[in-house]
């Protein structure tokens, strides 16, 4: 498997899978920043995208503009098998630590 | 998201910014991006929050993923510069840890390059002419060239073309034309100035870049009788009074009244005047006699220039075929005088060719060319030498190559260190050579050359890059070789420290280098000691005439016979004589001479003197008699000739000369009365020629009065007083005839001065390279040095073996230095007519200086290594 996965960019890459099909800067940008309620500029959200990309996890593609953004096109971004396996196996890897957290240590209602 | 697009858009500045430096495929989508947020921006935070929230999204986004990028790689470009500072750290160790190594190294390096620099100096200044001058490309004059077989085309024309060729040629613009002759004397405030200058026309304020401190350029130059000064010239004269408005009276050229002063330019123009006056105040002076005729002479062609421009979209070649038919139509095909006629653009005057009748001083384009030559064999042989040293260094570096290329280090990055070594090396010349130049510049100024020439050797902060882009070159050149050299030294065996025998290592190239050193320092002594033996030679020998306790008085236009009345009043006075010119000054005067109509003409220089002369510088008379006083009245009929005239008229014995009749000049039948041995009249380098004495007392120039010369100041003083109430208008010029002959030597002393310097520069080199080749040579045996001192050789027997082979050198090199040193100074002390002997003396002293700067290089070293300690040297076996 690629190099570990930074937390940021785990989360850029989330958020991609998420917004599915309609990833592009500024909308991972404004996510993070809603859903989060984290400061993020839009400088670094869109490094961490090309660094994803480098990594063979996304894939971009130049998309219609869509009339508001003066005719200027987007970036589209799309997450690629390899994103896929790489957020499943970062996912099991929490997941088995946190499994073996005894129970008395951190107590999470409902699980 | 807001539907609607606000009106207001995003800081321009920012938006360009951002365009320059992102790259192309993010470009469009992180500018829609960071739109689309400004939009957000100014809903929530009003315009002027949001643009600054606009200019730091442009500035953050500033990162590896947007920059453009250049062609090649990024990892290889930033390891480029890394790998620079690292060269730089090393090279800069390198230096400070071979101290006595650098240091001889920079130092003759930076004597090489101080003399380059001011070369570069004297260059920079030469083709600084004009350069103001707004129509510097566009303006030409009109030159000349003569028929007669006299190769050497003027600069001068008749005056008439330039009216000729303004009727019969439309593309003509502004023309200019000068003529000189405004000089003078005049009195002011009691003293007389002497003031030079030309005529001129309004149309020069047009044509030339000169503006006028006071006065109004359209209308300076109209009237007649007007003149414009130069800004210090007008100082001079009216001393801080208001120019403009006064008269200024120069006799017979007739009064002028000052309408301009000249403002100061910036730079230096190639025509040289100190005042301007109307050229319509030519006529006139043409009426009266004052000045020759040249307005509408065609035969006058010494006298006048004449600038133009032409017109936008004229081609200065459609002149030409005009100019031809002037030529023919004006001067007959057999006239003596039969001119071509010629156009010469004015950014070409100077440096340019050589030209006669120029308007001002100029430095022919050779001159440039050689100083550039010259400046790149100084260059050369001090890179010769660094060559030579740094080879010897090389073996000290083999290990440090050895790791590098071990460490993955490529052949051109190796050769690239080097040459940032030898870079550094030049720069610290650089500094050296330009503290020297603050010695150099004024020795330099302080020829008499350098008045004649008008340098102006000014350091400007263009001139400062010049000097350093010229370092980086000599690092470039110097180092090149050595670089090359030590990074091909093979890893392995650089370890073991055993350097490869290629080329440099073979002992036949080392002795061959050694030999050649000797052989440049042999010549160069011998020729210097040479050059300064003939000089002194020349101005020690005996001319022929007595020239001691002799003054000579310039007449400055008063009358030879009462001045020499009132003079021979003074009880130290022995002889008084006239003549026109002073011998052995390199000015005679010279004429042709027949014995009948027929013949073809001798040409005989002469002088005008007087029935005193021969008696005064005491020549001898071999045959007949001396002048008649009354010789010198009414019509000439007598002369007396040289030995050679004698010769020359086919007379075997010098009393068959006499009472020859003899043509002067087509016009005057003159018989010969004596013949005199043969003097120098002429400098001393030229033949003496058939030469004769006339009797005009109407050409006389100067009274050369001999005296007795027990307190030559009070005799001087008292003369001057005499002058003082004869003519209290000028001031008294006089100069002893030895000075007068001391001050035109001063010309050679330069010279001698010059070559001098150079010697000493190379010589210097020369030592230096001996220095490196000697270490170079004595470091491979270092080794052996050891083992024999370890088995107990002597100090005297190591010397002995370690100077053994450079004696042998030192002896091929006399042999083949002192023949090149004789066939090449013969050469050049042919041309004089009197000439030194190469002398057992020479010999001895340039063998005597070889062996000092042997001794001192060579042995030194050797020294040096014979009483090292042995264990260092043998510690790594």
């Amino acid at each position: 498997m690629n190099s570990n996965l930074g937390e940021f960019e785990e989360i850029v890459l989330l958020l991609v899978a998420a917004q599915h099909g309609e990833a592009y800067g500024l909308s991972v940008t404004k996510s993070i920043e809603k859903e989060l309620q984290r400061s993020v500029t839009m400088s670094s959200v869109h490094t961490a995208l090309y660094r994803l990309e480098e990594k063979g996890l996304v894939s971009s593609e130049i998309g219609d503009s869509d009339g508001k953004r003066r005719g200027r096109r987007k970036r589209i971004f799309i997450i690629t098998a390899l994103g896929k396996k790489s957020l499943i196996a970062a996912r099991e890897a929490r997941n088995h630590i946190w499994d073996m957290i005894p129970k008395f240590v951190i107590e999470i209602a409902g699980i | 998201m807001m539907e609607r697009e606000h009106d207001m858009l995003p800081p321009k500045l920012a938006d360009r910014f951002f365009k320059w430096y992102c790259n192309k495929p993010l470009y469009e989508s992180i500018h829609g991006d960071m739109q689309e947020r400004y939009e957000e921006y100014l809903e929530e935070f009003g315009a002027k929050k949001a643009n600054r929230k606009y200019w730091m999204d442009v500035v953050r986004f500033m990162n590896r993923h947007t920059l453009k990028r250049s062609k090649k790689s990024n990892t290889y470009n930033s390891n480029q510069l890394i790998m620079f500072s690292n060269y730089f750290k090393v090279g800069f160790r390198n230096l400070l840890k071979n101290r006595s190594f650098t240091l001889i190294n920079v130092l003759g390096l930076s004597v090489s390059m101080a003399v380059c620099l001011v070369i570069i100096l004297m260059i920079n200044d030469q083709m600084s002419y004009d350069n103001f001058q707004v129509n510097k490309d566009k303006a030409y004059r009109f030159t000349h060239r003569l028929n007669s077989g006299v190769d050497l085309p003027f600069a001068t024309v008749p005056l008439p073309l330039a009216d000729q060729v303004e009727e019969n040629f439309s593309g003509i613009d502004d023309m200019v034309r000068f003529r000189s002759g405004f000089s003078g004397e005049l009195l002011e405030d009691g003293k007389t100035v002497s003031i030079n200058g030309l005529f001129t026309e309004p149309s020069f304020f047009d044509l030339f870049s000169f503006k006028l401190d006071q006065g109004d350029p359209k209308t300076a130059l109209t009237n007649p009788q007007s003149v414009v000064l130069r800004k210090d010239i007008a100082e001079k004269i009216f001393n801080g009074k208001n120019a403009i408005g006064q008269t200024l009276d120069l006799g017979k050229r007739g009064s002028y009244l000052v309408t301009g002063v000249l403002a100061e330019f910036p730079g230096k123009t190639h025509i040289q005047f100190e005042a301007l006056a109307s050229f319509s105040s030519i006529s006139t002076l043409e009426k009266n006699g004052s000045l020759v005729s040249a307005l509408s002479n065609w035969e006058n062609a010494t006298s006048s220039w004449v600038y133009f421009t032409l017109n936008e979209g004229v081609n200065k070649d459609n002149l030409y075929p005009l100019l031809d038919d002037i030529g023919k139509e004006r001067y007959n095909e057999d006239s003596k005088f039969v001119a071509n006629f010629s156009i010469q653009k004015m950014s070409d005057i100077t440096p340019g060719p050589l030209y006669g009748n120029q308007i001002g001083s100029s430095m022919p384009t050779f001159f440039v060319y050689g100083l550039g030559i010259l400046a790149m064999l100084i260059i050369v042989c001090a890179a010769f030498n660094y060559t030579n040293l740094s080879a010897a260094r090389a073996l000290t570096r083999t290990k440090e190559v050895g790791v590098r290329k071990v460490m993955g280090a490529r052949r051109h990055q190796l050769t690239l260190q080097f040459i940032v070594e030898s870079i550094i090396v030049s720069m610290l010349s650089l500094v050296v050579a330009i503290g020297l130049l603050q010695i150099l510049i004024p020795a330099f100024e302080g020829l008499k050359m350098s008045a004649l020439l008008n340098w102006n050797l000014e350091v400007t902060p263009i001139i400062y890059f010049q000097f350093f882009l010229f370092s980086i070159v000599v690092g470039l050149i110097t180092g090149l070789f050595p670089a090359l050299y030590m990074s091909s030294f093979k890893p392995i065996q650089a370890m073991k420290k055993i350097v490869s025998s290629n080329k440099l290592s073979r002992v036949s190239l080392r002795k061959a280098l050694i030999v050649f050193q000797f052989v440049i320092s042999l010549v160069l002594i011998v020729s210097s000691t040479l050059v300064y033996k003939q000089m002194t030679f020349m101005i020690e020998k005996d001319y022929g005439y007595v020239k001691e306790n002799i003054i000579n008085v310039q007449l400055q236009g008063q009358n030879f016979e009462i001045l020499k009345t009132e003079l021979e009043k003074l009880p130290f006075i022995n002889h008084i004589s006239g003549a026109n010119n002073i011998p052995s000054r390199g000015q005679q005067s010279d004429i042709d001479v027949r014995i009948s109509q027929p013949d073809e003409p001798i040409n005989f220089n002469y002088y005008s003197v007087d029935d005193s002369y021969i008696d005064n510088l005491q020549l001898t008379l071999l045959a007949g008699s001396n002048f008649l006083p009354n010789h010198g009245k009414g019509k000439e009929s007598s002369i007396i000739i040289n030995e050679t005239a004698a010769g020359s008229l086919g007379f075997s014995s010098p009393l068959d000369a006499i009472g020859q009749p003899l043509i002067i000049d087509d016009s005057t039948k003159v018989s010969v009365i004596g013949v005199i041995k043969d003097y120098n009249y002429a400098m001393l380098f030229m033949d003496i020629k058939p030469m004769m004495l006339r009797f005009k007392p109407s050409h006389f120039v100067y009274a050369q009065v001999n005296l007795s010369g027990f307190d030559i100041t009070n005799e001087i003083q008292q003369i001057e007083n005499v002058w003082k109430e004869f003519d209290p208008n000028h001031a008294f010029e006089a100069k002893t005839f030895q000075g007068e002959i001391d001050e035109f030597n001063n010309f050679f002393y330069d010279i001698l001065y010059i070559i001098g310097l150079i010697s000493f520069l190379s010589i210097s080199i020369a030592a230096m390279g001996l220095l490196g080749i000697a270490t170079y040579s004595i470091q491979i045996r270092l080794k052996e040095v050891s083992i024999r001192k370890v088995l107990g050789a002597s100090t005297n027997g190591l010397m002995f073996l370690l100077s053994k082979g450079f004696m042998k050198l030192f002896t091929i090199a006399m042999v083949i230095g002192f023949s090149l040193a004789y066939v090449a100074n013969n050469a050049w002390l042919n041309e004089f007519a009197y000439r030194v002997k190469f002398g057992v003396d020479i010999f001895l002293i340039a063998a005597g200086a070889m062996i000092i700067i042997g001794a001192l290089t060579i042995g030194l070293q050797a020294l040096k290594a014979t009483t090292a300690n042995p264990a260092t040297n043998l510690r790594d076996d």
